[in-house]
């Protein structure tokens, strides 16, 4: 077929050694038994404090650790270790996402066996983490209202691969100017399929329905299915 | 700056498959890269240009080929382009869309150079393959 002389088929996706990674972290996942979230969002969208809220609202019913992803300190760690949940510290340095050679490392200093969740959560960006697989088997991503209504569609990637959107700081919405309902639109848009939330971690407005859905996950260790999603715009039933 | 860690995955998997087939050097890298990733070719070129510093694509050319990005209805099978802002419901009736092209992110072929000498033994196979049949 190729007639050209010097070419060589390669044929091979660019991030084929990540993927191989993740699959064998997946494996490990599914041998110890537990749920891996991958928690991503934009800097500032309050992932490490929706974070010690849902501990705090699993503690006791779950066996749980935390990966923190970040390029310096180990602050985020230290604020999950403080609620007496085991934490370990990713410092990528200056990449600007978590890949799963990253994670398989951090797992043979940190034990996971026991865990019904691990949380992973990457480094505040809402652009890079979206193309590396970790072997996580929910990928929750946490937008803030105070971020614009418009970043769905500005960062469609992120927000297409999500099985979870959470929207916070709905306390913040008058605040800030923003339309919650256009947030909303906006995350359906580019991801008919996800479960959206809204709430605030702070006030703990709307977690209760958060908290209820992760626990059933948790128990299925794996994605709920929804009944009714994708139901906006729909037409006529089939 | 992901696009660093991109362009060393290319610069990887080619250099791989040229020292498979023993080659000396490789002349270009032809990249199938979907508008629905998250890799800006501008940059990519840029990464590419450091990553490729001291292997045998050091002279090589980066051929990137956009793949434009598509999406089908589940429903009624009608194609369609993001306009504006990515909508994956159907213009059409308002069912989801599946997204069929603009994920592509890989490495389709080289082009290498291999200036050693040719084993006698594989020059005389082709040439007797290259013989006219009658």
């Amino acid at each position: 077929m190729e007639s050209t002389p010097g070419r060589i088929s390669v044929q091979t996706h660019v991030l084929n050694a990540n993927q191989q990674t993740a699959a064998a972290n997946r494996e490990r996942f599914a041998t110890e038994g537990l749920l891996v979230m991958n928690l991503m969002s934009a800097p500032g969208a309050g992932k490490t404090t929706l974070l010690e809220a849902t501990i705090k609202a699993l503690q006791g019913q779950f066996q749980l650790a935390v990966i923190e992803g970040d390029l310096q300190t180990d602050l985020d760690a230290q604020r999950i270790e403080a609620l007496g949940v085991r934490a370990y510290q990713i410092t990528t340095g200056t990449v600007c996402h978590l890949d799963a050679r990253m994670v398989a490392r951090a797992l043979d200093a940190f034990p996971i066996s026991g865990l019904d969740l691990l949380v992973v959560e990457n480094v505040g960006n809402l652009i890079c983490p979206a193309s590396f697989d970790l072997g996580e088997g929910l990928r929750v991503v946490v937008c803030s209202v105070a971020e614009g209504a418009e970043k769905p569609k500005k960062y469609p990637v992120m927000f297409n691969k999500a099985n979870v959107v959470l929207i916070n700081k709905i306390d913040l919405a008058a605040a800030s100017g923003a339309d919650l309902n256009e947030l909303m639109t906006n995350v359906r848009d580019v991801n008919p399929d996800a479960t959206i939330f809204a709430l605030s971690s702070r006030t703990g407005e709307g977690m209760g329905a958060w908290i209820h859905w992760l626990q059933q996950a948790v128990e299925l260790r794996a994605v709920p299915v929804m009944a009714g999603m994708s139901s906006r715009r729909l037409g006529p039933a089939l | 700056m992901h696009e660093i860690s991109i362009a060393e995955s290319i610069v990887q998997i080619a250099e791989a498959k040229a020292r498979e087939q023993n080659a000396q050097s490789i002349q270009i890298i032809k990249l199938r890269l979907g508008t629905f990733t998250t890799i800006v070719p501008e940059a990519l070129q840029f990464a590419f240009e450091i990553a490729r510093q001291d292997t045998l694509s050091c002279n090589a050319q980066l051929d990137i080929e956009i793949v434009p990005m598509t999406m089908r209805c589940v429903v009624c099978d009608a194609t369609m382009q993001p306009v504006c802002g990515l909508c994956l419901f159907c213009e059409q009736c308002g069912f989801p869309l599946k997204i069929i092209s603009g994920e592509e992110l890989q490495v389709e072929y080289i082009e290498v150079d291999s200036e050693k000498e040719e084993a006698p033994w594989n020059r005389r196979q082709d040439e007797f393959r290259s013989r006219p049949m009658y």
